[in-house]
């Protein structure tokens, strides 16, 4: 069985990694966004779905890679790889800062405090100008990479799972949802929780930076609206949700199933689109709170790991 | 200098009160965060210029057509799918509320297009001696202080209103005593969703009209009410107040886009030293 499930993801593996030789340059796109997807929601169901503590301004972790990396691009003129890894080291050091005070925080008032992160996030970058063009927006230089930035936004999803399933299977990872289930509790087992809160936080706060500095590579212009919209914070969330939150497959799961729903079918509708999102969104919420595998958890006894 | 700033900080103060005042109410009785509050804002500013559009009815005529319309239609909403989420961890009720919100606002983009509108009602201003003052702005005032002060009335005074705060209190023992807490959730959504809409009708006269235009108040409204202490009725007049002088303070010496930005540090600056609100715990 373990060999069996082994030889299927090297196999998928394989068949990724050989896509861009036979796709059209939509295909790649469409991938590459996908595994943005992925990493951004995988992300965000570290710190949420294994601590409980509701980030609710998560892009803008998101949006400060993405400026950091772009401002080392055309400043500095920095290869875009380095440059979206200090996106990520960018994204970190502002969720140290933000962590350290906002994870005392209970309940709503940390996911309130995130929203305002994400706002103050916005302003400053569209105030100082002379570093990030302000309102007008960054461009980048123009360069053909697709392919490249399809098999990094590919390694980035991969990376940000793995280290999912190498928590949810570790210690730690016991530790992080002790926190989640009672933190009181936790913390008289002898969990230094403000720590491990930290942990999760700045764990989950590094690829959403990552995969924003490869998002600006990969549109060329990027703009504050443009990189901290509290839809994405919301789609990442209901992407995780769907699929499970606090499991590793779930948001690989729930981000892949809902960008192809909204790649095939919404996207050709402006508004409308977006109301159908609402009411997708209001669905997973009241329906299915838990998750596709949350859901085939509790009927089949499948193991908490997967 | 400073004087006129006071004086429009008091202005849109009172607007800001009034507004978070529904929003305190919900998450004092449900502690829900409600993310369409904004959103139902917009629709009471919608009302008002379609009535004065076809109708040519005065804008704060309309507030009697704006105020009863969306009553109902927040109970509707607590009705239909808010009350499902009451006692679920807070990521259901935020995203719930937030799908609500996404999907009337582009309901509103579909029916009303997106271009911007205004109420072009009573422009000038009085000039009350080195003093101008908005007569738009100063009619909204207070109308804003009227209403604010009925529904201070109505909680202190009436049956529903003291079971308001006793649900607000505990909901538990609200219970015990023979209060149907089902329904108080219903009035208290309709009377938030009330207040939002009163909320825009005034708007309407004042700023650009477009279906976007509530996600502001929704976060301003949490400003408000993080620093009056969630949950805390007075505590909402006093941030809405206390907003409306920082804003306008702050403009005097920074940008526009920067005095934004000082709300939000702010916001954080509370959470962290006193979580509870300047007013401290929840008295209702």
């Amino acid at each position: 069985m373990r060999w069996a499930i082994l030889a299927a993801l090297a196999m998928g593996l394989l068949l990724f990694a050989l896509y861009p030789m036979v796709a059209t340059g939509y295909g790649i796109q469409f991938m590459l966004q996908l595994f943005m997807w992925v990493a951004l929601a995988q992300s965000w169901n570290l710190i949420s779905g294994l601590t409980g503590y509701v980030s609710f301004g998560h892009v803008a972790f998101f949006g400060t890679g993405a400026y950091a990396a772009a401002i080392l691009v055309t400043k500095q003129a920095w290869h875009w790889v380095p440059a979206s890894l200090m996106g990520g080291v960018a994204a970190v050091i502002l969720a140290l800062i933000i962590g350290y005070p906002c994870l005392r925080l209970k309940g709503p008032y940390f996911a309130i405090a995130m929203l305002g992160l994400n706002e103050v996030m916005r302003v400053l970058v569209s105030y100082f100008e002379g570093l990030t063009g302000g309102g007008s927006g960054l461009s980048l230089p123009t360069l053909h990479a697709s392919r490249q930035i399809y098999y990094a936004m590919g390694i980035a999803a991969l990376a940000v799972t793995a280290v999912a399933y190498s928590i949810i299977t570790s210690r730690v990872g016991l530790r992080f949802m002790t926190i989640r289930e009672d933190e009181i509790a936790a913390e008289a087992l002898g969990i230094d929780t403000a720590r491990y809160k930290l942990y999760a936080f700045l764990l989950s706060a590094f690829m959403p930076g990552v995969v924003g500095g490869l998002y600006a590579r990969d549109q060329g212009y990027i703009e504050p609206i443009s990189v901290f919209p509290l839809l994405t914070t919301v789609t990442m969330i209901v992407m995780a949700l769907f699929g499970g939150k606090g499991t590793v497959w779930g948001p690989v799961l729930g981000a892949a199933s809902l960008f192809l729903l909204q790649e095939m079918i919404w996207a050709r509708f402006l508004y409308l689109h977006q109301v159908l999102f609402g009411a997708i969104i209001v669905v997973v919420v009241l329906l299915m709170p838990k998750g596709i595998l949350g859901i085939l958890q509790e009927r089949y006894r499948l193991p908490r790991t997967i | 200098m400073v004087g006129q700033v006071i004086i429009s900080g008091l202005l849109a103060g009172a607007l800001y009160s009034m507004v978070a005042l529904g929003l305190a109410l919900i998450y004092g009785v449900m502690r829900v965060i409600n993310i369409a509050h904004g959103t139902i804002l917009m629709l009471g500013a919608y009302t008002t210029f379609w009535w004065f559009r076809l109708l040519g009815i005065n804008p704060f005529v309309s507030l009697l057509v704006s105020i009863p319309l969306l009553f109902l239609f927040g109970m509707f909403l607590q009705r239909t799918l808010v009350a499902r989420v009451v006692k679920a961890p807070e990521l259901s009720s935020l995203l719930l509320t937030f799908g609500i919100s996404i999907a009337l606002v582009n309901l509103a983009q579909l029916a009303f297009t997106s271009d911007v509108r205004s109420v072009e009602f009573l422009t000038g201003a009085f000039l009350v001696g080195p003093f101008a003052v908005s007569k738009s702005r100063l009619i909204a005032f207070a109308f804003a202080v009227v209403i604010t002060l009925l529904a201070f009335w109505f909680l202190q005074k009436t049956k529903l209103g003291k079971a308001i705060r006793a649900t607000s209190q505990s909901s538990d023992v609200a219970m015990v005593c023979g209060i149907n807490v089902q329904r108080i959730h219903l009035y208290s959504f309709g009377i938030a969703s009330a207040l939002a809409a009163a909320g825009g009708s005034l708007v309407a006269v004042i700023v650009a009209i477009q279906p976007e235009m509530g996600q502001v108040y929704t976060f301003k409204s949490f400003l408000v009410i993080v620093l009056g202490g969630a949950g805390n009725y007075p505590g909402a007049l006093l941030g809405g107040m206390l907003l409306g002088l920082v804003e306008q303070l702050s403009s005097l010496f920074l940008t526009t886009q920067v005095s934004e930005a000082v709300a939000y540090v702010l916001l954080v600056l509370v959470l962290l030293l006193r979580p509870t609100g300047l007013l401290g715990g929840r008295q209702t």
